[in-house]
């Protein structure tokens, strides 16, 4: 009986702690993980160039905005930032999933999935950040509307393009303005 | 009043200063650009402006142009276009500033003139990036010969530090030939193997890495001076240590001439030669030791005791001894050809055993030698003649007794054995040497037939046994090894003193039957002591 009183009681703290989350992650601030997911996106256009029907069917795809202006980065609001990354990545994603279904080229699916697979490994990178709202409000009907922060692309070429210039525009100025890598480098 | 006029024209003078610096930073890249750039409509990003411009020869106004750009499927926007003369080439450009660029996306900018499109371009804003060189370049000397620390500071540009790739060129004063260092991210550099006490000119400039950003390579820096360090060698100390380096090669030189030739030999020892012990052989019979035998023969005699002490001495018994009617002719005698032997052969016959044992008996007369002995054991005297057919050894005389024999017991241990041979029908010892190399002539018969003989009297010895035992053996045991057919070995040296001859003495066993019992078909061992 007492044993057994003790073990739930160790089960309990342990449940506490999960909740509260004792044990954070580090966060990762180094940029050269990012740049060497920029530099796979970067192969896959270089791929789909040499592969025939590397264009694969013309499809509509939901892709997120990638437009950056120094004025905005005068003045950047992390959270706002955050939660325009996430939600752009996981659209990322998705149009990345339905454009290999449609690709014949081997080389060119195992390109894309090769970028999937880093999309999410940058999602856990934010993770690590510890953006807590972002996390919080990463709702595709919540705060601005779906439209204003999407636009809609009909190649693969395109997709890619937009890949990039997500990777290396927003995402990256998240990481270098992101709180956590600014107490690092202070 | 006049404060305020004061103050309102400083900033005008400021306005105009920095417009003319950014001008000239701006003018100096429109120019670079004309040159290098092949697009019709170039453009660049100079602090996070988006510029376009293009070249028109012809005179025209600038409202005559209309510059319009849309992103990201938005409509299209209106820029002012403005017109720049270039002093240096005396060239008009039109040029548009896009008020807030938008990176990371895909522009496409649009020029018309007089409502007809003139150029059209889509590009990324971030592709173009055209930085400001490197601000408050310096070079010092650091502590090392041969060194520069050289370091600066980026353009301003947030959150671009870390995409930045630098080059340093670095020359001698007054030099065209420069080096070139490429480093990124780092602000600072340690240029290395550079020429001591010198002056050095140092540029750099800066370009995105092309990972996030890309862009043309700014201008180079204004140079700046730095020296090195001399070296650290003085002059005076190097003269002396030249000099103390001269004064030791001087006196070790000293040593080495003074004692030169104990490091010669130390160094290079002298092959021990045996010239000096037979003087002649190597000069002029060339190592012929036959020949020069021969020449030396009688005068070696002397000094045989010498010349044969390396040999081993070859062990002689005394099997018998003959008495000889005259004495005094113990000598070795030299071998001479069968043809003489022959001749003189009617005059041994005669006279019976002589000592003079200078020609090969024939059979026949052995034979009456032998049995002469036989009758009569008494008129053995001390000296023995030991013939043989074709062999014999004339041996020298022990000093028992016979006064005017010149034995002695050193000759007889040391001096080896002389044979004096000739082969039965066939080729006959031409050689007269007594020496143990002329054994080798026996090998034209191919065997030392009747090569050995010796007497062995088996009843009777002299009661004044010499204490030997005569033994006619056709070779020594060192000369044996000269014939291939035979060999014989001195087992046993001293006491014994006894013989190993395997070879084979058919003669012996045809002609010699007393000898049966001694003479084995096959090898032959002469057996002592007689007494």
């Amino acid at each position: 009986m007492q044993t057994f009183f003790g073990l739930v009681s160790v089960l309990i703290v342990f449940v506490w702690l999960g909740g509260k989350q004792v044990f954070p992650l580090q966060p990762i601030c180094d940029l050269r993980v990012l740049d060497h997911f920029v530099r796979e996106a970067r192969d896959s256009v270089v791929i789909m160039r040499g592969s025939r029907g590397g264009c694969g069917a013309m499809k509509s795809y939901f892709v997120p905005l990638t437009s950056v202006d120094f004025a905005f980065w005068e003045h950047i609001d992390v959270q706002e930032l955050a939660v325009e990354v996430q939600t752009g990545l996981s659209l990322l994603v998705q149009a990345l999933s339905t454009a290999m279904k449609a690709v014949s080229n081997s080389r060119l699916a195992n390109a894309l999935d090769n970028n999937i697979s880093n999309i999410h490994s940058l999602s856990q990178i934010l993770h690590s950040l510890d953006l807590q709202h972002a996390r919080s409000t990463v709702l595709p009907d919540d705060s601005a509307p779906a439209s204003t922060q999407t636009q809609e692309v009909s190649s693969l070429p395109e997709l890619l393009q937009v890949q990039s210039s997500f990777l290396r525009g927003k995402v990256r100025l998240l990481l270098s303005a992101a709180p956590a890598c600014q107490r690092q480098n202070s | 009043m006049t404060k305020m006029s004061d103050r309102l024209k400083i900033v005008f003078m400021l306005c105009v200063a920095f417009v003319t610096t950014g001008g000239q930073h701006f003018e100096s890249k429109v120019a670079q650009l004309l040159q290098d750039e092949t697009e019709d409509i170039k453009c660049f990003v100079e602090l996070k402006d988006l510029t376009c411009f293009w070249e028109e020869e012809e005179e025209r106004n600038d409202l005559q142009y209309t510059f319009t750009y849309s992103y990201e499927n938005k409509n299209k926007m209106a820029c002012v276009v403005s017109s720049l003369s270039l002093l240096a080439s005396n060239k008009t450009v039109f040029f548009c500033k896009l008020p807030k660029t938008p990176f990371f996306t895909t522009l496409d900018v649009q020029v018309f003139r007089d409502g007809r499109m003139l150029y059209s371009r889509s590009l990324n804003a971030e592709n173009y990036l055209f930085l400001d060189p490197p601000r408050n370049l310096t070079v010092l000397s650091s502590g090392k010969e041969g060194q520069l620390n050289v370091s600066w500071l980026p353009p301003l540009l947030k959150y671009m530090d870390d995409s930045m790739i630098y080059e340093v060129r670095y020359a001698v004063e007054g030099s065209n030939m420069g080096k070139v260092e490429v480093i990124k991210v780092s602000t600072m550099l340690v240029l290395l193997g550079l020429q001591s006490d010198t002056r050095y000119k140092v540029w750099v400039r800066v370009k995105p890495d092309g990972v996030a950003y890309k862009g043309y390579w700014s201008a180079w820096t204004e140079p700046v001076l730095g020296v090195t360090q001399p070296s650290d060698l003085d002059p005076l100390i190097m003269v002396l240590v030249l000099f103390i380096g001269l004064i030791l090669c001087l006196l070790s030189m000293t040593v080495i001439l003074s004692h030169h030739k104990f490091l010669l030999k130390k160094l290079w020892p002298d092959i021990p030669t045996p010239e000096h012990k037979f003087p002649g052989l190597f000069t002029v019979y060339k190592g012929d030791f036959k020949e020069w035998m021969s020449q030396n023969n009688s005068s070696m005699w002397g000094r045989s005791v010498q010349v044969y002490t390396e040999e081993l001495p070859s062990p002689l018994e005394v099997l018998s001894e003959v008495s000889l009617t005259s004495h005094g002719t113990s000598q070795r005698e030299e071998r001479k050809p069968v043809e003489e032997d022959e001749e003189k052969e009617s005059e041994r016959s005669d006279s019976g055993l002589t000592d003079r044992w200078r020609e090969p008996p024939q059979a026949h007369w052995l034979m009456e030698q032998l049995r002469a002995l036989q009758e009569n054991p008494q008129s053995l005297s001390q000296s023995l003649l030991v013939q043989s057919h074709d062999t014999y050894v004339t041996l020298n005389q022990n000093s028992q007794g016979d006064g005017e024999r010149e034995v002695d017991d050193v000759f007889e241990e040391t001096l080896p054995l002389q044979t004096l041979f000739t082969t039965t029908g066939t080729t006959s010892l031409s050689t007269s040497h007594s020496d143990l190399g002329s054994l080798q002539q026996s090998s034209g018969s191919g065997r030392l037939s009747s090569q050995s003989s010796f007497e062995y009297p088996n009843q009777t010895w002299p009661p004044k046994g010499p204490g030997y035992t005569y033994m006619a053996v056709a070779d020594s045991g060192v000369s044996m090894d000269y014939s291939p057919m035979s060999s014989s070995r001195i087992t046993e040296l001293g006491r014994h003193r006894m013989y190993t001859n395997d070879y084979k003495n058919e003669i012996f066993l045809h002609k010699w039957p007393l000898f049966g019992e001694h003479n084995k078909s096959g090898s032959e061992s002469c057996m002592g002591p007689v007494w």
